[in-house]
């Protein structure tokens, strides 16, 4: 007897069966054969567990159920008063959006009265007897200008091996 | 935390307002004289700094130090540094950190140009003088509080 008909024969002793299944169940329980012990052996366990249950009854109705929620809820209610913003928080809903906007008009004032001047870094001689040479160091962070007076000859000032990340512009 | 949030706003906004009280610029200027000669023994040796400086670049031997003023600068304001009797530096202040130089000898303006002086970086005028020497001037940006020490 194979698990499938075991089950069904113990859904016939549960009553869970009808029509021509439940007749092919009773046929095969009435003899002497393997599903007609297995069905007195049910019926015994099934006999044997009735009345064994404990009976549970609630204790109060649905309706006393709904009136301890509902008094609950009321008192909670009660308790808990809407509380009033205090006269800092009243201020504060004001004065952040104030601050920010504050903070915001500085600096746009600031860049638009403070353009950036162009960088261009150019020294020039305003004698017509001077000449203006500029060196840009940029390894020692330093920048000459060295200024020269046309009628003498150029000095041998800058020493020959100056370094070569020098440059000049004129 | 919550009371610091607006505080940190008016901090924000103290912020944005502190560039413009900072637009002073503070200018040292050193004039500097180059020699072969180490006999000067009135004039102090110019500081390492601008010394090793010069030293890389130019071939005298010793840079005294003859003259040394700060300056503080206020923005769009010039400022005129007495290096010599016959020298004067006028420094305009053009803000970040942007000055515009003229040089004057002996009464009359021989360049003028604008630089960046950027921090701890130099700006140097320089030229030949008398003797195979030379001049140089030295401009460069500290901090305000030493030109409240001078």
């Amino acid at each position: 007897m194979n698990e499938e008909l075991e089950l069904k024969l113990q859904a016939w002793v549960d009553g869970e069966l009808s029509g021509a299944e439940a007749e092919r169940m009773a046929a095969l329980a009435s003899g002497q054969s393997e599903a007609g012990q297995l069905v007195a052996e049910l019926r015994e366990v099934k006999m044997a567990m009735m009345g064994a249950d404990i009976p549970r009854s609630v204790p109060e109705s649905r309706e006393f159920f709904w009136s301890k929620i509902e008094g609950q809820i009321q008192s909670e209610t009660q308790r808990a008063p809407v509380s009033k913003p205090g006269l800092m928080a009243r201020w504060r809903r004001f004065l952040m959006p104030l601050a920010g906007l504050a903070a915001a008009s500085c600096v746009a004032l600031f860049t638009l009265t403070h353009p950036k001047p162009v960088t261009n870094d150019e020294f020039t001689s305003t004698d017509e007897a001077m000449d203006t040479t500029t060196f840009h160091d940029q390894s020692s962070g330093l920048t000459v200008v060295w200024l020269q007076d046309n009628d003498a000859a150029r000095p041998t000032s800058v020493r020959p091996e100056q370094s070569d990340d020098m440059t000049v512009t004129d | 935390m919550q009371l610091t949030r607006p505080f940190s706003l008016f901090y924000l906004v103290f912020l944005a307002a502190c560039p413009a009280w900072a637009s002073d610029l503070t200018v040292q200027a050193q004039l500097v004289w180059g020699a072969n000669d180490s006999q000067n023994a009135s004039y102090a040796p110019v500081d390492t700094g601008l010394s090793a400086k010069l030293h890389r670049i130019y071939k005298w031997n010793n840079y005294f130090e003859i003259t040394n003023e700060v300056k503080s600068i206020p923005l769009n304001e010039s400022r005129n540094f007495k290096m010599s009797d016959r020298c004067v530096l006028k420094v305009k202040n053009l803000g970040d950190s942007r000055i515009e130089v003229s040089c004057i000898g002996q009464g009359k303006e021989v360049s003028k140009g604008s630089h960046t002086l950027a921090p701890a970086k130099w700006l140097v005028l320089g030229g030949n003088a008398k003797n195979d020497t030379a001049w140089f001037v030295g401009l460069k940006a500290v901090d305000p509080s030493l030109a409240k020490r001078q």
